[in-house]
């Protein structure tokens, strides 16, 4: 039994080459070739992903080794060195501002770890939170949503806050709760500010503080289903 | 921390929650400086590394969501992957051989087997239906993230028949693996 045979020469040659990609055998050149198909072909991407969890276990030999202190003061310093230069920021005004959505997320955990700490907490029959909020943001993206969730009128409310789509392309909100597959909840429609329907079954999952995600996909919409494109922000939604 | 405890962390970085990132780098690094180092086989170079991983798990986090990869083997597999290209865009493998000493055998033990658990006899198993040696290159390729061409030289063949020989094993893997 040849592969070609088996399941044809595309998808075998394409699997082959993940897995020679996840092995890690491969030549530099080749690397970098299946690591911008990774970027730019969802299927390929899909193909590394389930050699990634087929070899997984190996892993499991790996010994743990404690790295130096000066290693996480690095990171530090690249990441985080020109946090204090957000002048430039301020002047943007409210809606870009860093501090802003940083000063609001902090209200956002202040306000949950009040409702958490409230004794009601164990009675889920009482939902006291109608509006959840979450900012949608993510780094290397300009692109900023701020979504409020209505869990009387079943409705989120998104506010197009910053970043430009694309001719030919759309933008279209995800739900994600913990580990599952990211369910649409449709295409954004165009303007300042929309609003999409909740679905009863995506209602609970909102109420219980699922992350909300943007992706850049086809006009119209995922031709899959799952999430084809970047997400271009992503955020949790909380109480206010 | 259990697997959800780490999810959630993830995505808390994905949100720039430097908190989270921060207690994430706490429980992961010993883990993924273990990958860096034995890929790299230089304490320096895993040392930097180590770095360029957390820049890129602070930065794509968000790419998670979209994984079937477990918390933890996700962000194995952005350290291997990285520590990959590393070693791949080096010229010369280093020689510090003591680095390499310093880390476990390819093989994972006994007590490694049982810790990973039901997925992981799946691959086990199927490793076991392949040639001793052949089982071994996969095995020793994953690790350490050997070349086609440092496992050629090391037994001996022509690179072409190197790398017919490990396509082979990884499709009986993936029959086996499908089974």
């Amino acid at each position: 039994m040849t592969l070609a045979e088996d399941n044809g020469p595309e998808r075998g040659g394409d699997d082959l080459f993940a897995a020679e990609y996840v092995l890690g055998v491969l030549p530099v050149e080749e690397r970098q070739i299946a690591s911008r198909r990774i970027d730019t072909e969802t299927d390929f991407a899909r193909l590394v992903d389930g050699w990634e969890v087929h070899l997984s276990p190996l892993a499991a030999a790996y010994a743990e080794v404690e790295p130096p202190a000066s290693v996480k003061a690095a990171v530090d310093r690249r990441l985080f060195a020109s946090t204090a230069a957000t002048s430039a920021e301020a002047r943007a005004g409210l809606w870009s501002s860093l501090a802003f959505w940083r000063g609001l997320a902090v209200a956002a955990v202040a306000a949950l770890a009040l409702y958490v700490a409230v004794p009601y907490v164990n009675r889920p029959a009482e939902q006291p939170q109608a509006r959840l909020v979450a900012s949608l943001a993510a780094d290397g993206s300009d692109v900023k949503y701020l979504a409020v969730y209505d869990s009387e009128r079943h409705d989120v409310s998104l506010s197009h806050v910053s970043g430009t789509l694309a001719s030919g392309k759309d933008f279209e909100l995800w739900m994600i709760e913990g580990k599952n597959a990211p369910v649409s909840m449709g295409v954004i429609p165009a303007g300042a500010t929309a609003h999409i329907g909740v679905s009863p079954a995506t209602q609970q999952k909102l109420a219980q503080g699922a992350v909300l995600a943007v992706s850049l996909e086809p006009a119209g919409g995922s031709p899959t289903g799952q999430p084809t494109g970047p997400v271009v922000a992503a955020g949790d939604l909380k109480g206010i | 921390m259990t697997p959800q405890d780490i999810t959630k962390l993830i995505v808390r970085t994905s949100m720039k929650d430097r908190a989270a990132f921060d207690l994430l780098y706490r429980q992961t690094s010993a883990k993924l400086f273990g990958v860096c180092l034995r890929v790299l086989n230089d304490r320096g170079d895993a040392e930097e590394a180590l770095q360029e991983v957390f820049v890129k798990i602070w930065t794509k986090a968000d790419r998670f969501a979209v994984s079937d990869l477990s918390p933890i083997s996700w962000l194995v597999a952005i350290a291997r992957n990285h520590a990959i290209d590393r070693v791949r865009a080096r010229r010369k493998p280093a020689a510090d051989i003591d680095a390499a000493l310093d880390v476990a055998d390819p093989a994972p033990g006994p007590e490694a087997m049982v810790v990973a658990g039901d997925e992981s006899e799946r691959i086990h198993h199927c490793l076991e239906e392949l040639e001793k040696d052949r089982a071994a290159a996969v095995r020793g390729a994953y690790l350490k993230g050997e070349s086609y061409a440092e496992l050629a030289e090391r037994h001996g063949v022509p690179l072409n028949t190197m790398r017919t020989w490990l396509r082979r094993s990884l499709m009986k893997l993936r029959e086996c693996l499908e089974r």
